[in-house]
């Protein structure tokens, strides 16, 4: 089972840093370089901590790297839990006297939460340098992007991230196990089990970022 | 459930009538077909007895593991194992009290992502509180007796029909349990290696002979040597067959 976990944590956190990093930096970088050149003309660059903050690491930020994960993981863990649903694995586990649960779905449950939430701050501190990136092209100090950003963060944004993560994370290998372990007709479900996996996962996610916002408000 | 004054713990809330045949059916309805009460399915598996059910297709002989197992209730009659009515536990009393049976399904029921070894340490590793160490020695031993070891990393896509069988059998027999049920264990192999594999299948740790139940399309006369009783099942019910 530990190494179920590893495995899960290695294909879902380390192969995916890359990515989550490329991606967050685009972003910061985008919406950084666009609110500096809007809210400039408003004489009104001091809001861009908010703007940084609110919308890039509170929201966008574990939205996106969730999503990530999903394509990447929750896809991989569906047609995992369907084929071995298939080919009788499951089956096999109960007949031995182990719950399939534990054996099969906990293991990529935690691996799927700490891999979310290490990867949401990753994507956090990537995006924040990125968007330095992008507001020093624009002329601005380190020193007053840094005191502007940290304005606006706060410690609650931190936990509300490990948070999202932890339930992101869950998300993802609840409702992908799920759907793969519904699979009854065989190989041909397969497919199926995924697109449905996929898509409760990200309506999950998205109704889930409503709520935070409800209420962490 | 069970009468206790009568009854041995086997587990945690698991419990078994002492003296009980290891596998019982009493009028089964293997075909699911409550309309049809004359064609129920009896056959009683004794203790250190190797009992063959042969039937074809449809016959009723693929629905004898998972009932025996639990893994599906009969929708009529009982199936005792230990005197137990093991559709009748919990799921967890169940789960536990599986780890006293060895069971090979059809195919083959391996992991796909483990490897032969794993697959065989499987029950050994979740199924007991043995030491890091004592698994090894268990698996060793395994991977011996099954003549497993050269093989032992190759994933079951890897192996060939006759040491992925040989690597269910070894499974089924990794808790060394008093019941054993084999689904089709011979399909595809040739009748040296079956009788290679049910020899060492029917022996106990301690050289004693555990109950077997098999199900199998025909017997070759080799395998049909070893089994101490055989049974065709046709339309659900068991016709008794000279041996």
């Amino acid at each position: 089972m530990l190494r179920v976990l590893i495995n899960q944590i290695r294909f879902t956190a380390l192969q995916a840093i890359g990515l989550v990093a490329f991606l967050a930096a685009i972003l910061a970088f985008l919406v950084i370089s666009q609110s500096i050149r809007q809210l400039g003309r408003f004489g009104a660059v001091d809001n861009l901590g908010t703007i940084m903050v609110v919308a890039v690491i509170r929201e966008l930020g574990p939205l996106l790297t969730a999503l990530i994960v999903v394509s990447r993981s929750g896809t991989a863990i569906a047609a995992e839990m369907a084929t071995n649903r298939v080919m009788g694995e499951v089956t096999a586990l109960e007949a031995m006297g182990i719950d399939p649960y534990i054996y099969l779905v906990l293991p990529r449950m935690l691996g799927a939460i700490v891999s979310v939430a290490t990867l949401m701050i990753l994507f956090d501190g990537v995006a924040l340098v990125s968007g330095y990136v992008a507001a020093a092209t624009s002329g601005m100090a380190l020193s007053r992007y840094t005191a502007i950003v940290l304005k606006t963060l706060s410690a609650k944004d931190v936990w509300l991230t490990l948070v999202k993560g932890v339930f992101f994370g869950a998300s993802v290998a609840v409702f992908c196990s799920y759907h793969g372990l519904a699979v009854k007709a065989g190989p041909t479900e397969i497919p199926q089990a995924v697109t449905r996996g996929v898509v409760a996962t990200i309506v999950a996610i998205f109704v889930l970022s409503a709520v935070f916002v409800v209420v962490a408000a | 459930m069970t009468d206790a004054r009568a009854s041995v713990v086997l587990g945690p809330g698991v419990a078994a009538i002492a003296g009980a045949p290891p596998l019982a059916y009493r009028n089964v309805d293997l075909l699911e077909r409550p309309d049809r009460p004359d064609r129920r399915f009896n056959l009683v598996v004794e203790a250190g007895t190797v009992v063959a059910a042969i039937g074809d297709e449809g016959s009723g002989i693929g629905a004898l593991g998972v009932l025996a197992l639990g893994l599906r209730a009969p929708t009529s009659g009982t199936v005792e194992v230990f005197g137990v009515p093991i559709a009748q536990l919990p799921y967890y009393d169940l789960l536990a009290f599986r780890r006293r049976l060895g069971y090979a399904p059809q195919g083959d029921g391996l992991l796909q992502n483990l490897s032969l070894k794993d697959n065989v340490a499987l029950p050994v590793r979740f199924a007991t509180d043995h030491r890091l160490a004592e698994v090894d020695a268990r698996v060793a031993q395994l991977m011996d007796d099954f003549r497993l070891r050269t093989i032992a990393m190759l994933r079951p896509a890897q192996a060939n029909e006759e040491d992925r069988r040989r690597a269910a059998l070894a499974r089924a027999a990794a808790l060394n349990p008093k019941l054993v049920v084999l689904e089709l264990p011979f399909v595809g192999l040739t009748g040296r290696a079956a009788t290679d594999l049910l020899e060492k299948v029917t022996r106990c740790d301690d050289g004693s002979r555990r109950a077997v139940l098999l199900t199998s399309r025909d017997l070759t006369p080799s395998v049909r040597d070893l089994v101490t009783r055989a049974v065709r099942v046709v339309d659900g019910v068991a016709v008794e067959e000279t041996t």
